[in-house]
């Protein structure tokens, strides 16, 4: 490296479902000098980054800069339930009304109470508070719940109540507190009540987190500031994202999008991040990853959450590639470990494929081809919940076994009878199978591990069928790259296209216009119409596979394939190529009489602060320049180098407005 | 403060909780790399939370014998009851003579849960009792009394945990808060302050007297 020369490096760590990268960059240069990948570790999330930070090739801890982070620990988090318990006060919203249209259970909490209070949609008291019911239940609930969210009816209108409230409960418990109208300036009430729900529920799994990789950095004696980067790709400082986890939502797949673009230099293309677990297709116009405004949905919790906008689907370079109930192939929607690595790490599995190979037809079945191991030893087998779990755990500690000969051991007929779904959850025991991986070692095209292996097991499962393995191999990219367009399809679309049997289709027995027309267009089968899809932007791959899986949809889309150097870690380059972005919404609405029917003037809502003009131009003047000194110096703050900021101005109808300034500049990497 | 790290604050807390709970005993030795391994934290927030408890005056720092938890004696107490005995009364009577619609149901509310909780459960009741004197100190509206009555408290808190094992919660303390709150509410100062005086001076007493016992029996 040429040390006559400044360079800011620094350091972005991605975790996503399989895989956790790093990358070391040299900012300005956008050159990659060293990177590194370990396995995600799902049940604590920081050993796989204190793994990265570990093992990338770092000289000089001292010029890093800046680590910036993306993670999916939210999303997974909400997914999985394993937030923390939040009681959730909802002050003026109508119980009937909730349960009438069923939105109760779209909380994102059982532990929801009613209150008299909240306003009205000029932001006046509909109703007094009722504070002593409020304290009343904080007291008899403290004790059993981890935070309390607040939302309470019109508050970004009004905040007084939400205030109020949280300056009563925070004088009796010490419980962390999430109010509604921090979160968003948006008016719908229920988007709002979850979005505080979740955030409340995911503040200590945030904090633990980044005090985890402020460790792991500290160990490597790295002094830098920590960025996470939020659901539409931008950068927050630590301090911020520990408040307001919930932005966090999808910043995993917004990174790849925007490292895809950074690494690429395309303003305009279509992002395909193909990784271990998922694939993820995300849309960048005029170099920004497009959001979804109305709000991000996770696990079906409808929020009120700025985030990228996109499609995932379960398919990825380690999807389990089996056979159906009418022996037809199926690829995913589960995650295994590739049997090429089980045996390169294994070699006595190398040795029972090969022993398998040489089985007859009916002893060599492909549920043979089916691994449990051990992923890591719990020191005390007390500590887990069944003796059937323990005898498990003792089998496996002499290595791998196939499914059929574990369910011989224990006396079982159906692996569904094991029951043994926690020593999967917490990466006790791990799942080993054939993969698109194992595929592609066979073919050459990436071989790392036990490529005989893979070889033998495919051989296994082809001959099982009597069906050529190498034409099997090739149905299973046809199948993998069929399923890729259609996501793209109804991603762009906005609409879905359930599809069918293919050969049903195309013969004519399904009479479906929307699906013929899919299948046509990718396999050309009508004699005189021909149909194609063409997709107007290029396609920028993303992630380790993407070389082999995406070939086939663009040419299927009839539009180019760019593959940027270092584009396998793309994810974690777009950790710390993000802009710093903060945002600043100022609402303006009129006063009115309390008939309803005269104007007095106009309040300008700025979070906790109001502010009364008698005209509207005077209301949106101040609103503007407010706006803009609060965006900018929060941009400032957050460690945003020479932000720029734009007004936008817009109407919520009902002679209300939005006044929105967004701060945005490159992070600041100057001590 | 804003900006401070989120990890200093995590050790600040942890740190400031086993001082004043003396699991970090008065006059004991801190080894910054024990205390942060045993924090599973790392050196520099734990380094920067020791700073901030210099200035609470619940650490020292010196140049001979390196980092100690600050010492604790008698005419300590005394000189801390002097000035709570001061403070809290103040408090007191500016509460009742400043204190919003809000901030009284506040005291309402812990008046109601100290009653509910049961007298022997003295780690609770101390918690609800330190939550009451901080509602008051808010009532108060007066910041720098806010301020510095939370640092008295700090450093007092010890005191009480070095008497718990001879000390059972004071009975009395409960009637002191309803006609605490009965005074607040009625806007009446010189009552307000006068029981404040009462009741904090009562719990300093019955320390004195466990303190000096102690040391007689040593």
């Amino acid at each position: 490296m040429d040390t006559n020369t400044v360079t800011n490096l620094v350091l972005g760590i991605d975790t996503g479902g399989t895989y956790t990268d790093g990358v070391l960059l040299e900012y300005e240069s956008r050159r990659v000098l060293a990177n590194h990948k370990s396995l995600t570790t799902k049940r604590d999330f920081a050993i796989g980054i204190e793994e990265v930070i570990e093992g990338i090739h770092i000289e000089d801890p001292s010029a890093i800069r800046m680590v910036s982070v993306s993670t999916t620990l939210a999303t997974n988090a909400i997914a999985e339930g394993k937030g923390k318990r939040v009681a959730l006060f909802l002050i003026g919203y109508d119980p009937d009304l909730l349960s009438r249209f069923q939105l109760d259970g779209r909380l994102a909490t059982p532990n929801f109470y009613f209150f008299d209070g909240g306003h009205d949609l000029y932001g006046r008291e509909k109703k007094p508070l009722d504070l002593p019911g409020i304290l009343a239940k904080v007291v008899e609930i403290k004790d059993k719940v981890d935070a309390i969210a607040i939302s309470a009816y019109f508050s970004p209108l009004n905040p007084e109540h939400e205030n109020r409230v949280y300056k009563a409960i925070s004088s009796v418990c010490d419980l962390p507190l999430v109010l509604g109208h921090q979160l968003s300036t948006k008016l719908g009430s229920v988007e709002r009540a979850t979005t505080a729900a979740l955030n409340a529920s995911l503040l200590a799994v945030l904090h633990d987190f980044i005090i985890a990789v402020r460790r792991a950095m500290e160990k490597r004696q790295i002094d830098a500031p920590l960025m996470v980067v939020r659901g539409d790709g931008t950068l927050m400082s630590d301090e911020f994202a520990a408040r307001t986890p919930v932005e966090t939502i999808h910043s995993g797949p917004a990174a790849s999008a925007i490292g895809g673009r950074f690494l690429s230099r395309r303003d305009d293309a279509l992002i395909v991040d193909v990784g271990g677990t998922t694939t993820d297709i995300a849309l960048i116009v005029d170099g920004q990853v497009t959001v979804s405004e109305e709000g991000a949905t996770v696990s079906n919790y409808k929020t009120s959450v700025k985030a990228a906008n996109l499609l995932s689907i379960a398919l990825g370079g380690d999807s389990h590639i089996s056979l159906g109930h009418d022996n037809e192939i199926l690829l995913g929607p589960e995650r295994v470990t590739p049997l090429a690595y089980l045996a390169w790490s294994y070699p006595q599995v190398h040795r029972q494929l090969k022993a398998l190979a040489l089985r007859s037809w009916s002893q060599a079945t492909p549920d043979w081809l089916e691994y449990w191991f051990l992923l890591r030893d719990p020191a005390d087998l007390g500590a887990l919940h069944s003796t059937r779990e323990q005898v498990l755990v003792a089998l496996l500690r002499d290595g791998p076994r196939a499914v059929p000969d574990i369910l011989k051991e224990l006396k079982l007929l159906h692996t569904a009878q094991v029951g043994v779904p926690d020593l999967f959850r917490q990466e006790i025991v791990g799942r080993a199978g054939l993969t698109s991986t194992d595929l592609m070692h066979i073919e050459g095209r990436y071989d790392v591990w036990d490529a005989e292996a893979s070889a033998l097991a495919w051989k296994v499962f082809c001959q099982f069928q009597f069906r050529d393995p190498d034409e099997v191999r090739q149905e299973v990219w046809t199948h993998a790259s069929e399923m890729i367009v259609h996501t793209i399809l109804t991603f762009l679309a906005e609409r879905p296209l359930q599809l069918g049997d293919r050969q049903r289709c195309l013969d004519g027995v399904d009479s479906d216009m929307a699906r013929w027309f899919f299948y046509n267009s990718l396999y050309r089968v009508h004699p005189h119409l021909d149909t194609s899809i063409r997709l107007t932007q290029p396609i920028i791959g993303i992630g380790a596979p993407a070389g082999i899986f995406l070939p086939p949809v663009a040419e299927a889309l009839h539009t180019e394939l760019l593959l940027p150097e270092h584009h396998q870690v793309a994810n974690a380059v777009g950790a710390i190529a993000g802009s710093v972005m903060v945002e600043e919404e100022l609402l303006i609405y009129p006063q009115l009489s309390h008939s309803g029917l005269e104007v007095f003037g106009y309040y300008v809502q700025a979070h906790d602060e109001r502010f009364e003009f008698e005209e509207l131009a005077d209301a949106l003047a101040h609103a503007r320049s407010l706006s803009q000194q609060r965006a900018l110096g929060a941009a400032l703050r957050s460690g945003a180098s020479n932000p720029q900021v734009t007004v936008e101005e817009l109407t919520d109808g009902l002679d209300t407005y939005r006044i929105r300034a967004k701060a945005i500049g490159n992070p600041r990497l100057t001590r | 403060m804003e900006l401070e790290r989120i990890d200093t604050k995590r050790a600040y807390d942890l740190i400031r909780e086993r001082i004043t709970t003396l699991q970090l005993a008065p006059g004991a030795v801190i080894d910054e790399q024990e205390l942060a391994a045993s924090l599973d934290m790392g050196l520099a927030p734990v380094r920067e939370a020791l700073k901030l408890l210099v200035h609470d005056g619940l650490v020292l720092i010196t140049p001979r014998h390196g980092i100690l938890v600050s010492d604790l004696n008698i005419p300590d107490l005394d000189q801390l009851s002097e000035m709570r005995l001061a403070l809290e009364g103040l408090s007191a009577r500016l509460a009742a003579q400043r204190a919003t619609a809000d901030e009284v149901v506040i005291l309402e509310a812990l008046r109601r849960e100290q009653a509910q909780t049961p007298a022997d459960d003295s780690h609770r009741q101390f918690a609800i009792d330190h939550k009451f004197h901080e509602a008051i100190a808010r009532a108060a509206h007066n910041k720098y009394l806010a301020e510095s009555l939370e640092r008295l408290f700090g450093l007092s808190q010890r005191l009480w945990y070095l008497a718990l094992p001879h000390l059972g919660f004071l009975p009395t303390a409960v009637e002191k808060h309803v006609d605490l709150v009965e005074a607040i509410q009625a806007r009446d100062a010189e009552r307000a302050e006068a029981i404040m005086r009462e009741h904090v001076a009562e719990f300093y007493d019955q320390v004195r007297q466990i303190l000096a016992k102690e040391e007689s029996s040593d």
